[in-house]
Parts: structure tokens; C-alpha cells; sequence
């Protein structure tokens, strides 16, 4: 329980770490940073506009009560509005955020799946054709980035054979098995780097597990291959895998933003990226925010699934 | 050093012909030539024109400049600034090291795409704005490299010789610091590398990273993506070209890693050999063989050729008695037991032999049939108890998990049959200690652990490999005690292997002495320790230490399996050879006993 309460502390230590660098971001900027953001390749912006603007996000106040609103108000989960619609970016984030999860999870979901087994199989049968073949392809695997994957997909399925469509979104209550059809191709290209770590990662585990004194000893009990397997060498072997699991996450919430953009997926990266684009700061800092939370939330999730499995950390 | 070869080689290729792209005489990569659009092969064009008719082959080369060069700037001042930071915080220590290795860490708070982005949107996309972005990303991995080496090269002694000496910091840093941490370092840099090509493709995709029309890879698989139905040539090449450079990266950082790590090392755990010697105990013998082991060869195949490190290895134990095998580590008397229950790594193989277990030869049983056998007729206590027990199950369930692995009955039945065990071999609280972990538990109370789920089914033949030799020296005795009470309470069999004689006096009827794979002598305990005839059993014998006294040990080691003398195996440490010696001796009957000596006559 003690564990838990500090795991939770520190987590919470960290999303305010992040909110400040965040906040900081802007003004350790050198120049002014209205100027910044509406400067365009050299060009002065308009100084009517620059003055607007530094009203606009309150600019104009002392740096100390323009930090202390901004943590005052995400408190309460305003994330102020768009520069460009004035539409708030929460709202616009509520709306797409579900969508984003949705592909996280299935993404993390077919690795898993994917991985976890063909590991502990190659990791048993260490040096064979499988292992082998299995190996060769997740270290391909890793050096493909996911918007080639995402992209040579497209032209494969979709161009060339004609099999799956090349990308889109359908609600799950208007058409469910359309939907699930147009989740599976972005969902396979986020999988494929955290497949590929994983694999790697659990082949690992399960060969050290296997050389282990106390996968002897379950063998000396007289013990089926297979409960071996599960209790002993597998159930050892997950333990490590979750850290990476939890440290692969920035790379794969990083790769979904990618993902949406090229199966042209309304999840929260259509915003950002137009928000990247047309400088509109508020936008990009409010959903910064909420995926960096998402990965500090995911992180917190693996430590306490680590304490689960390994009852030497949160006892001692 | 040849897994770095290939990688390296193919690395260094596609940064050579990017640094040689001025002079390669290839077309302009950013003149368009409308008329020319998307033309799949022109004279000087090899690979055709892209959507705006500019050549492919040359926007390809041009653009691993753009990215190789990105990405190894931006490794490049990560390096530089994360190495110096790490150096000072491991260093100076104090405020300094809490303020330099936390910010790093906030960097890793964030996925490093929403970052750059976060970036990007400030300062409007560019290679500049790519080159800040990455290199703050990369900062904080050399940052804790650095200090984690800082940190244990300071504990040296040379280095606090050199500090001592008044060298200035400067100085010490750079002479003696940063040679050892080069290793390490430059795995993190070519991880660097590796990943800034990535990312810098992703953003340059995403239109926010290269601006056009700087020929890009990422930028190219952009641009050939509005056109993968007219041409979908010009989508592979860049994707070819950004998916073989990551790779071969990624293998290089792979072997580099690899060969850094190597370097380390790895430490061999020294064995303490201290034992106190109690009166035997003598039980009534009794004649029928319980396991009868024959003619026992064991092979494991290496890259050089197969080596044996057991070899003709022959004993005989009966029910309710002690055999003790005893040896040096490396003379094969655990592989030999490890051989008789069946738990040979792969790589091992029995060639030849018999184990008679009751009848039946174990060597020639189905697998199904030896795991019955196993934790049920014949167990075994191993060494270590700690690592022999799984670390995140609790020990009252291990404990019931041997027992419904041999019998049917219901889990609670188990449970409560393993605290009764438990108790039987002597823990105290048996009902709490079954719900600990075996961190929880002292060592002796684990190596009880184990004796518990070894007798849980009632064993006939009880095997324990070294069960003292990782504990400490006030229970090893206690151990010892409770093998020789249950083993006169269940009249079972047991092998005792251990490299200690002394253990041996107190517990055992019969004895073999192996050595280099071989048996060299075998006989009754009280026979061999009043007359050894073996030259290494003498050696052996006064080793054992006097009272509190540190063993004295035999000169030299037991030789590896793969490097034996052609004669007897123990000459170049035996104190009596001759050249006759040169010749293998065999095992020959000595009265009671079975000696392989050559001169063992002259010697008795
Ligand atoms: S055969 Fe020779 S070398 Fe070997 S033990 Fe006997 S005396 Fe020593």
C-alpha cells in the first residue's frame, strides 16, 4: 500500500514537472513570444496582431500570475481556447482523445499478442529456423519506421490488391464491422515497433529465465513442461518486459500521431498537427499535456502491474 | 568483432556516399523539369523523375545527407553536452548532480514526437529547429551513462590515487575518466543516431521537419505518396533507402553493444570452503542397490569439437545409506547427478551408460516417464537456495505445487500438507512462513524450504548437490542433521555431492572421489579416510581443515575438459608422478576398494 501511495506521489510530481516545462517552453524563447509564433521566415509580423495575441494569452502579466492561472485552470481542465476558432481545446480533445485510445490499445493489444508468444517459442527452441526467421524479422521490423510500414500497407492492401480499404474512420455505432475493418491497419502499424521491442525483450527474459536455478528445481519437482513453462520461466519472464513495455509506450504514442495521419484517422493528432502547422500554441500545449499525461498514467499502471508480479519490490 | 564488420561496413558506405554527393556529377536534386514528370527512366536518370520531374537517384543521395546530417549533428552536441554534464554531476556530486541528472530525466517525461512538436510549433519547422529538438531529446542518455560510469570509475583506486596526488579535476576528468567511459558513450551515440534518423523522417513525413525543397527521405515519401498510384517505384526507393540505413545502424549499435559489454566481464563467485566435523553415523547396512549407475559418459558438443566431462563415471547406492561424490568444482560430480535425474541442459548428452533405479534404467525411460520419477521417487536439494527457489511465488505454495504434480488432491489438502511439512523440517510458525516469499526467509530456512518440497512425495533416492556449500557456517550443520534424521526416519537413499570432505566424515557410508570427469577412488568412508590411496584423495584429505582453521587447498586447478593431459589426469598437480604416468592409468580393484593410480602399490 505504501508502494502504491508513493508511486502515486511521484507520478503526480511528474505531471506537474511536465505542466511546468511546458509552460516554460514558451517563454524560454528567446524574443518576444507573440512575435515568435506569428513570425513567419523573417518576416516582422504586424504589431497590431502581436499586441492582440499577447493579450490573448495574457502575455501582458507578470510571468509568476500567468504561471499560477495556468496551473489554477488545469486544475479544473481548461486548457484555454484555439488561437484559430476560439473553439476550447479541451472540448476538442474530449472528442478526439477516445479515438486515439482506441488505436493505442488495440496497437498494444495485437503486439502483445503477437509477441509474447513467438518469443517464448523462439526463446525455446534458441538457434532454430524459427527462432531464426523470428528474430530477422523483428529486427526489420524495428528499422521500418511506422509511417513507411503505414505507407507501403496502403500501397500493398489498398492500391495493389484491393483487400482493405486505405484508411478513414467509421463510428462503431453506425457500422461496427466497417469499423473494426478500418481500425486494423493502423492498429497493426502502431503494433509493429512495440511488437518488435517486445519480442526482443521477452526472448531475452525467457532464455535467462530458462538457465535459472529455480526452473531446475521445477523440473527436479517433476513438473509438466508445460506448468514449468507457465509458472516458472514465463510468469518470471514477464517481469522485465513490463518496464519496457512501459518505456516503449512514449515511442508507440508518438508513432500514433504518424499512424492517424497517414490512415487518415480523426484522432488527436488531425489537431495537433494542424495546430503545429498553423502556430496555434494553446491547441499544441493542451494535447502535449494530455498524451504526456497518458504516458506518465501508462507508466504508473506497468509499476504497480511490476509490484503485482514481483512481490520482492513492494515489499521490501 | 566480426558481427561489427558488415554493419559497419554498410554504415560506413551510406555515410561516405552522402558526404560524396558533390562530387558524384548527379543532376541538380532540386531543379524541377515539369515536361519530365514522374518519367520512369531518362538518359542521366537511372531511377526516373519524381512528381516534378527532378531526378530520384539524386534527391536520394542528396537527402541521406540532409538526414545523416541532421541526425549526427544534433548526436553529435548531445554527446558533447550530455557527456560534460554527466561528467560534472558525477564529479562534484550535491546540488549539481541532483539539478543536471533531473532535468535530463523531465526530457524523458515526454514522447519524444509530442516534444519536437511542442518545439516545431515555436520556432516554426526547419533543420535548425530539428537539430535543438534532437539533441535535447538524445541529452539526457548520455547524461546517466556518463554519471553512472563517472560514479564507479571514481570508486577505483587509481583514480582516488591520481585525486589524492593533487592532480587538478581538469585533468583527472580527461586522463583517467573519459578513456573509460569512451566505451559506453559511444553506444549511446550511435543509439542516437540511430533514433534522430527516425524521428527526423517522421517530422520531415509530417511536413514539419526539412523544409522543401531540401531533398529529404521523409519529404519524399511524402511527396510519392499523392502519386503511389501512377508511380509507386518512387514510394519504395525512399522507403528502401530509410529502412536499410536504419537497420544497418541498428545491427552496428547491436555488436556495439555487444563488444562494449563484453569488456566488462563477468565475476566468478568464490566458494568458501569451511566445514566442522561431527561424529558419523553409522546405520545398519542394507545390501539391496537402490540406484546402481554404470559406465555413465556425458557429452556436451562446443564449437571446438565434443569434450566429456563426465567419463565412465560407475557407483552404487543402497537404500537408508549416504554415498558422498566428492571432487573439486569442475571435476563433474554435479553433471553427474544432473545426468542420473534427468536435467541436462540441451547441449549435454549422455553417450553411454546405465542408471539402474530400482530395475529400470533411467537413461532409457520415456521423458513422461522420468518426470514422474522426479520430485516423486528420486528428488534433489540443490545448491543455492535462494536462486533454487522461484522468486515470486510463496514458498508454501512451491511446496504444494511438488506435491500435486505426484498425487491428486485438492489444493487445500496441498497447502496443508505443505505447512506440515514445513514443520517436519524444522521451521518454526510453519503457517505464516508458508505465506512468505523466499526473500523473506534466511538462507537456512529456504534450504529447509527445499529439503521440504524434496521429501514432499516420500522419496526413495534423495540427490542434494552442495546443499550447504552457499550457506552460512552455524546452520550448515543444521542442514546436515536434518538429511541424516530423515533419512533414517524414511530409510531413503541419499547422494550427498559436495567438494568438502569434512562434510563427508560426518554423513556418509560410501564414498567416490571423482576428479577430471573420472571416478579415482571409491570405497567405505571409514576405509578411505584411514588409508587413501589415491594421491588425490590424500590431497584432499589434508585440505580439510584443523578446527577453525582456512583449508590449505591443492595447488593449481582441476584442468578444463578440453585441455587434458594425455596420462593421468591429476599428474601436473600430483606430488609422487614419474613418467610412467604418462600412460592413462585404469581403475583398478583394490581389496574393498577401486583406485586409479599407477603407482598406487608403492604409495600404500
Ligand atoms: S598415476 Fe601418477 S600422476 Fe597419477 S595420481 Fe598416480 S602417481 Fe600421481
Amino acid at each position: 500500500m505504501l508502494y502504491v501511495a508513493k508511486r502515486l506521489a511521484v507520478s503526480l510530481l511528474l505531471i506537474w514537472v511536465v505542466a511546468t516545462v511546458v509552460f516554460m517552453t514558451l517563454h524560454m524563447v528567446p524574443g518576444d513570444p507573440a512575435e515568435v509564433l506569428l513570425s513567419t521566415g523573417g518576416t516582422s509580423p504586424d504589431p497590431y496582431a502581436v499586441a492582440e495575441l499577447r493579450e490573448k494569452l495574457g502575455l501582458d502579466r507578470p510571468l509568476l500570475v500567468q504561471y499560477a492561472e495556468f496551473l489554477e485552470r488545469l486544475t479544473r481542465f481548461d486548457l484555454g481556447n484555439s488561437l484559430v476558432d476560439d473553439y476550447p481545446v479541451a472540448e476538442e480533445i474530449a472528442l478526439r482523445l477516445p479515438r486515439t485510445l482506441e488505436l493505442i490499445l488495440a496497437g498494444t493489444l495485437i503486439a502483445v499478442v503477437i509477441a509474447l508468444p513467438t518469443a517464448t517459442y523462439a526463446a525455446l527452441h534458441a538457434g532454430g529456423a524459427f527462432d531464426r526467421a523470428a528474430s530477422a524479422t523483428a529486427a526489420v521490423l524495428q528499422a521500418l519506421p511506422v509511417f513507411v510500414l503505414g505507407t507501403l500497407l496502403i500501397l500493398l492492401l489498398a492500391q495493389w490488391l484491393r483487400w482493405m480499404p486505405a484508411g478513414g474512420y467509421v463510428p462503431l455505432a453506425q457500422d461496427p464491422g466497417r469499423h473494426f475493418l478500418l481500425l486494423l491497419l493502423p492498429a497493426v502499424a502502431v503494433a509493429k515497433g512495440l511488437a518488435a521491442t517486445v519480442f526482443r525483450m521477452a526472448r531475452a527474459s525467457v532464455l535467462d529465465q530458462l538457465s535459472r536455478d529455480h526452473v531446475r528445481t521445477a523440473r527436479a519437482k517433476g513438473l509438466t513442461q508445460g506448468r514449468v513453462m507457465r509458472r516458472h520461466v514465463v510468469r518470471n519472464a514477464m517481469i522485465p518486459v513490463t518496464t519496457v513495455l512501459g518505456l516503449q509506450m512514449g515511442t508507440l504514442l508518438g508513432g500514433t500521431v504518424l499512424v492517424e495521419y497517414v490512415f487518415n484517422w480523426p484522432g488527436l493528432s488531425t489537431p495537433l498537427l494542424r495546430a503545429v502547422e498553423g502556430r496555434d500554441y494553446p491547441m499544441v500545449v493542451g494535447i502535449v499535456l494530455v498524451v504526456s499525461g497518458l504516458f506518465l498514467l501508462i507508466n504508473l499502471v506497468m509499476d504497480l502491474l511490476y509490484a503485482v508480479l514481483d512481490p520482492r519490490i513492494s515489499r521490501s | 568483432m566480426k558481427r561489427l564488420l558488415f554493419p559497419g561496413a554498410l554504415v560506413a558506405s551510406i555515410v561516405l556516399v552522402a558526404l560524396a554527393a558533390p562530387i558524384l556529377g548527379l543532376p541538380d536534386p532540386v531543379r524541377q523539369d515539369v515536361s519530365n514528370r514522374l518519367a520512369p527512366y531518362l538518359p542521366g536518370s537511372p531511377l526516373g523523375r519524381d512528381e516534378f520531374g527532378r531526378d530520384v537517384l539524386s534527391r536520394i543521395i542528396w537527402g541521406a545527407r540532409a538526414s545523416l546530417g541532421v541526425a549526427f549533428t544534433s548526436a553529435l552536441i548531445a554527446g558533447i553536452v550530455g557527456t560534460l554534464l554527466g561528467l560534472i554531476a558525477g564529479w562534484f556530486r550535491g546540488t549539481v548532480e541532483f539539478i543536471s541528472v533531473r532535468i535530463a530525466d523531465v526530457v524523458l517525461c515526454f514522447p519524444p514526437i509530442l516534444l519536437a512538436l511542442l518545439v516545431v510549433t515555436l520556432l516554426g519547422p526547419g533543420a535548425s529547429t530539428l537539430i535543438l529538438v534532437l539533441s535535447i531529446l538524445y541529452l539526457p542518455g548520455f547524461v546517466r551513462v556518463t554519471y553512472a560510469e563517472v560514479l564507479s570509475a571514481g570508486r577505483q583506486d587509481y583514480v582516488e590515487a591520481v585525486r589524492a596526488l593533487g592532480a587538478p579535476t581538469p585533468r583527472i576528468l580527461l586522463r583517467t575518466v573519459l578513456p573509460n567511459i569512451a566505451g559506453p558513450v559511444l553506444v549511446q551515440f550511435s543509439l542516437a543516431v540511430a533514433a534522430a534518423v527516425v524521428v527526423e523522417s517522421g517530422l520531415s513525413f509530417l511536413g514539419l521537419g526539412v523544409v522543401p525543397p531540401t531533398p529529404s527521405w521523409g519529404l519524399m515519401i511524402r511527396g510519392a505518396r499523392a502519386t503511389m498510384e501512377q508511380a509507386p517505384l518512387y514510394l519504395l526507393y525512399p522507403c528502401l533507402a530509410l529502412t536499410l540505413t536504419i537497420l544497418s545502424m541498428n545491427l552496428l549499435c547491436d555488436a556495439l553493444r555487444d563488444a562494449v559489454d563484453r569488456k566488462g566481464g563477468a565475476r566468478a563467485p568464490r566458494l568458501r570452503a569451511v566445514d566442522r566435523i561431527l561424529p558419523g553415523l553409522f546405520p545398519a547396512r542394507d545390501p539391496a542397490p537402490l540406484l546402481e549407475v554404470q559406465a555413465l559418459t556425458v557429452e556436451i558438443a562446443t564449437p571446438s569439437g565434443p569434450i566429456r566431462p563426465v567419463e565412465d563415471v560407475a557407483f552404487t547406492v543402497r537404500a537408508g545409506e549416504t554415498l558422498a561424490i566428492v571432487g573439486e568444482s569442475g571435476s563433474g560430480k554435479s553433471i553427474t547427478a544432473t545426468a542420473v535425474m534427468g536435467l541436462l541442459p540441451p547441449v549435454a548428452q549422455v553417450v553411454a551408460g546405465i542408471a539402474r533405479f530400482e530395475g529400470r534404467d533411467l537413461l532409457d525411460l520415456p521423458e513422461e516417464e522420468r518426470r514422474k520419477l522426479r520430485g516423486g521417487a528420486i528428488a534433489m536439494v540443490f545448491q543455492d537456495p535462494m536462486s533454487s527457489l522461484n522468486p515470486v511465488h510463496r514458498v508454501g505454495d512451491q511446496v504444494a505445487e511438488a506435491i500435486r504434480a505426484h498425487r491428486e488432491v485438492s489444493a487445500a489438502a496441498a497447502s496443508q500438507e505443505a505447512v506440515d511439512l514445513l514443520k517436519r523440517v524444522g521451521i518454526a510458525d510453519p503457517e505464516r512462513r508458508a505465506r512468505a516469499y523466499p526473500h523473506e526467509l534466511s538462507g537456512g530456512m529456504r534450504q529447509r524450504v527445499m529439503i521440504a518440497m524434496a521429501i514432499a512425495n516420500r522419496p526413495r533416492l534423495l540427490i542434494a548437490d552442495e546443499p550447504t556449500t552457499a550457506l552460512d557456517v552455524t546452520v550448515q550443520a543444521g542442514i546436515l542433521d536434518l538429511l541424516a534424521q530423515l533419512r533414517r526416519e524414511t530409510g531413503m537413499g541419499v547422494i550427498l555431492i559436495t567438494h568438502s570432505l569434512g562434510v563427508v566424515a560426518e554423513t556418509a557410508e560410501e564414498v567416490v572421489v571423482m576428479y577430471a570427469a573420472q571416478v579415482v577412488e571409491r570405497g567405505t568412508v571409514a576405509e578411505v579416510f584411514a588409508r587413501p590411496l589415491h594421491p588425490y584423495t590424500r590431497a584432499l584429505l589434508a585440505a580439510v581443515p584443523e578446527g577453525e582453521a582456512e583449508p590449505e587447498g591443492i595447488p593449481g586447478v582441476v584442468p578444463r575438459p578440453d585441455s587434458w593431459p594425455p596420462g593421468c589426469r591429476f599428474a601436473p598437480r600430483c606430488s609422487f608422478a614419474t613418467a610412467a604416468c604418462e600412460r592413462p592409468p585404469l581403475l583398478e580393484q583394490a581389496g574393498e576398494r577401486l583406485v586409479r593410480c599407477i603407482r598406487w602399490k608403492e604409495l600404500a
